[in-house]
Order: structure tokens, then C-alpha cells, then sequence
């Protein structure tokens, strides 16, 4: 991996304020889990020993990152990507030895870095915030963590599926229209087979959820790990084949 | 008009209609699909169908629907050195800025005409529905067409001056959550903004809402009242936002 590339590549992000967008992907997820549980009620149930109102803040969180997360992860992708088809970047840098598949590596190891951060933020606002109006259970750490790791790795997933995108497509219309579909797949996801859910990025925000209403009690859901784990590698995989694909391609 | 034509001139090959025409529908389908799978029919027949296919839609899509349109319509701008040809158009200011506006509020009502004949065509010839879409629900749309305009001028001033695609796009996605979560926290004087009240205006005369059985903030009923505000309040929304973008626009430099 070439770090002098991802130093570059946080260097574009200052002048493209990317760290704006991620603040807001941090924040507002963080908020719509919070406004869920004040929503369903849970301030009142502050004591309630089968965890309602950690639930209700896990609910908040799988709703918020299926709406929030595929229309901002992908608008960071396009913009750091948007700037080498408009400063004819991929070819200034292929000149200079860097490759297009090197370049997409790099955005995605620097990008990364702030969408998995910005994910990890969420679970640590949303279980102090449940820890500061005292609900009287005891924090599920082990269920937040797994939960904030599987979806460090959907992200993950769908930020890569869009430096792709968004490095093949010129148009970014065609970026964030697929953000916007993503954002359906990932809300409406649960409607679909779980066989068609697992073949895009988006399914796994509705396939990982930790909490929901059965009738009028929200229940527990278990993480499918193994799913989670395949998309990492089947995922993974991909992204690194068609970055070694774009390093053979005339920039 | 001359500038709202050369606008649909350079929309021509940009797949605007993707927009325009699939978001729409993919939203009356995944709204009226979510609703039959989970409660197995219409309870309420036209009034659930309706509520179902624009709730959602109106309190998260649509913006960024508009907010795509308008980036769109910006995009060739930003490009080469289209902005200087394009400011040094012997006309004034305002009317570039009208003419975008415009030609973006065109395609929102398009879009809105899509929503409503999606409606009445699933509800109509895939669920068998009995009679048709009530009358309020057009008068709405209506409304609803008028009420995307400050959104639109809004977008469209955001795409005028950011070259990036995305950035208006997420910057509305984000202002129209924060005005929902207003709108259901009722906090006061909020539906005075533009896309509160485009939001607000998406589920005015929901019978299903108005009944208490939605899950929302406080619906109006559609009164002649109701329709008078929206109009006027989006005239003069409009109007702010078309002389701050013009009178901006005039005092910004060249580009290259």
C-alpha cells in the first residue's frame, strides 16, 4: 500500500470538506436513534428489566443507518473520486507512476478510516447517552459491539462498491441515483428474500437490525455472523480484483 | 421563456427522467408492497394507498429527488467554461436564476404527476381497488407542486454555487431529516420553513393521518385557508431565496 497516496488523498479531503459530510453521517444517525427512543417512549420505561429502551435505541440505530448512511456514504465517495474525472486526475497520476486501481485503494484505505470511525462513533453516543438518562439495565456491550462492527463492515462494503462506482461512471447522477436505490433496498430490505438481500451491500442494514416491534413488543434480534463475515471477504475480494483490473487499464 | 427552453435543451441526453419517472414509482411500489406485506390489504382502501405511497416520500425522498434535478441542471454549467458564457448573457440575473428555477420546477411537478398516476394505477388495475383516488388527494398534489418551489430555489441556489454533484444532494438529505424530526418534536414556527413545508404539505388532508391512525406529526386538513398559506408562504419563500441567489450571483467573480 502506498501511504504517500492515502496522505494524498487526505489532502484532497480538506479542500472537499469530506470531514463535514462524515461529521454529519456521525451526528445524524447518532440523533435518529436517540429521537427513536424518545419517540417510542423508552424515557418512561427508563426501569424496565427486559431492556426497553436499550431497544428502542437499537431500533433507532438499524432505521437511521438504512436511511442516512447509503445517500452520505456515497456522496464522500463521489466526491473524492468526482475530482480526478474533473482534474484529469487519473491520468496526472499514472504519468507519475500511480495507477487507477493504486488510486481507488487509497481513497478507500483513507476514506475508511473516517466512515468506520464515524460508525464507531454512533455506538459510543448512543450507549452513553443511554447510560446518562439512567436506564437502569445494564448496557448490552457485547451485542453494541458486534453490532457496530457488522455495520463498520456494511459500510465498509458500500463505501467500496462506490469508489468503484463512481471511478467507472463519469456521471455522478448515476452515483447517487444508486445511493437512492440502495437507500430503498436498505429500508424496504426486510420485504424482500433473505437470499436477494444478501447480493447487494444495502441488504445487510436490514439484515443485521438488533431490534424490532413483534406485535407491540420489540425483541432481540442475533447478528447473522457468518453473513457479516462473507460479505468482508466476498466483498473484500471484489473490490481488490476490479482495482487490480483498472491497474491493467489504459488511464 | 427563451431561458427555460435552452434549459430543457441541455437537459436532453442527462437522464433526467430517471429521476423524474423511477423514484416516484419505486416509491409507490415499495410503500404499497411494504403495506401488503405486512398488513395483507388497504385498510382503508385509496386513503391507506396514499398515505403509504407519499408518507415516506414526502418526509425524506422528495428533497432529495429535487435536490438531484437541481444538481443536474447546474452540472453543465460547472463545466469547462460554460458559468462565464452562461453570466455573460446579455440578461439579467434574476432571470438566469428564474429560468434554472423553472425548468427544475417543471420536472418536481412531473414527478409529482408520476406519484399520482402511479397511485391510481396500482390502486386501480394491480390491488382492484373500488372508485378512485379522492379528489382532495389532486388538490394536495396541487399543493404539493406549488410547495416544492421554495425547495427547488433553495437547491438550485446550493447547485449554483458548489460545482460538486453530491454535496446539495446530501445537504438535503440532511435538512429534511432535521425539519421532520422538527415537525414530529413540534417546535414552533418550523413549517415556515421550505422543507418543513414541503413536508407538511405532502400529508395535508391524509385521511388516514387526520383520523390519528398514522404515525406522524400534526396533519392539516386540506381547508381553503390551508390551501391560501401554502401558496403564499411558498411565493414568498420563493421570492427570498431568487433575490439572495441573484443578488449573490451578481457579485461573484469569474470562474475558471
Amino acid at each position: 500500500m502506498n501511504a504517500r497516496a492515502i496522505m494524498n488523498e487526505f489532502a484532497k479531503m480538506r479542500h472537499l470538506r469530506v470531514g463535514l459530510f462524515v461529521a454529519l453521517l456521525a451526528i445524524s444517525v447518532a440523533l435518529m436513534s436517540m429521537y427513536n427512543a424518545f419517540g417510542s417512549g423508552a424515557f418512561e420505561r427508563l426501569d424496565d428489566p427486559n431492556d426497553y429502551a436499550w431497544k428502542t435505541l437499537f431500533g433507532g440505530l438499524g432505521m437511521g443507518a438504512a436511511l442516512i448512511a447509503p445517500i452520505l456514504v456515497a456522496v464522500i465517495a463521489s466526491r473524492q473520486v468526482e475530482i480526478e474525472h474533473t482534474g484529469n486526475g487519473w491520468l496526472s497520476s499514472a504519468t507519475s507512476g500511480l495507477t487507477p486501481g493504486q488510486m481507488c485503494r487509497a481513497k478507500f484505505v483513507s476514506l475508511g478510516v473516517l466512515v468506520a470511525a464515524a460508525t464507531a462513533v454512533w455506538g459510543v453516543v448512543i450507549v452513553g447517552f443511554g447510560t446518562l438518562i439512567g436506564i437502569s439495565t445494564p448496557a448490552p456491550l457485547g451485542r453494541w459491539a458486534a453490532y457496530i462492527g457488522a455495520l463498520i463492515i456494511i459500510n465498509l462494503a458500500v463505501l467500496a462498491f462506490h469508489i468503484l462506482l463512481s471511478a467507472k461512471v463519469e456521471n455522478q447522477l448515476v452515483c447517487i441515483g444508486v445511493g437512492l436505490v440502495g437507500m430503498f433496498l436498505a429500508i424496504f430490505g426486510e420485504l424482500f428474500p433473505a437470499w436477494l438481500a444478501h447480493l447487494v451491500p444495502w441488504g445487510y442494514y436490514p439484515l443485521t437490525v438488533q431490534s424490532d416491534y413483534v406485535g407491540e413488543v420489540p425483541v432481540y434480534f442475533d447478528l447473522p455472523y457468518l453473513s457479516v463475515i462473507g460479505l468482508a471477504v466476498v466483498g473484500g475480494a471484489l473490490f481488490l480484483f476490479v482495482t487490480g483490473r483498472f491497474d491493467r487499464q489504459e488511464a | 421563456m427563451g431561458s427555460i427552453i435552452s434549459e430543457f435543451l441541455k437537459l436532453k441526453r442527462s437522464m433526467s427522467w430517471s429521476v423524474v419517472v423511477l423514484l416516484p414509482i419505486i416509491m409507490v411500489v415499495a410503500g404499497s408492497g411494504s403495506t401488503i406485506a405486512v398488513e395483507g390489504e388497504f385498510a382503508d382502501g385509496w386513503h391507506t394507498l396514499w398515505v403509504r405511497s407519499i408518507g415516506f416520500y414526502g418526509m425524506a425522498i422528495l428533497p432529495v429527488g429535487i435536490a438531484i434535478l437541481a444538481s443536474l441542471v447546474w452540472r453543465v454549467e460547472h463545466k469547462n467554461s460554460n458559468w462565464n458564457a452562461l453570466m455573460s448573457r446579455p440578461v439579467p440575473t434574476w432571470q438566469i436564476v428564474v429560468g434554472k428555477i423553472a425548468a427544475i420546477s417543471i420536472l418536481a411537478a412531473v414527478m409529482q404527476i408520476v406519484l399520482v398516476a402511479a397511485v391510481i394505477a396500482l390502486g386501480k388495475f394491480l390491488f382492484g381497488l373500488p372508485g378512485m383516488l379522492p379528489t382532495d388527494y389532486l388538490i394536495t398534489s396541487l399543493l404539493i407542486i406549488a410547495a416544492q418551489v421554495p425547495v427547488v430555489a433553495f437547491q438550485s441556489a446550493l447547485s449554483t454555487f458548489a460545482r460538486s454533484f453530491a454535496a446539495p444532494v446530501a445537504i438535503a438529505l440532511v435538512l429534511t431529516g432535521a425539519s421532520t424530526m422538527a415537525l414530529l418534536l413540534k417546535i414552533p414556527g418550523v413549517a415556515m420553513t421550505p422543507y418543513a413545508l414541503l413536508t407538511r404539505t405532502t400529508q395535508t388532508g391524509s385521511a388516514t393521518m387526520l383520523t390519528g391512525q398514522g404515525t406522524s406529526f400534526d396533519v392539516s386538513a386540506l381547508t381553503p385557508d390551508v390551501v391560501g398559506v401554502t401558496i403564499g408562504l411558498s411565493a414568498v419563500l420563493a421570492v427570498i431565496v431568487i433575490a439572495g441567489t441573484s443578488i449573490i450571483l451578481n457579485h461573484t467573480d469569474t470562474r475558471t
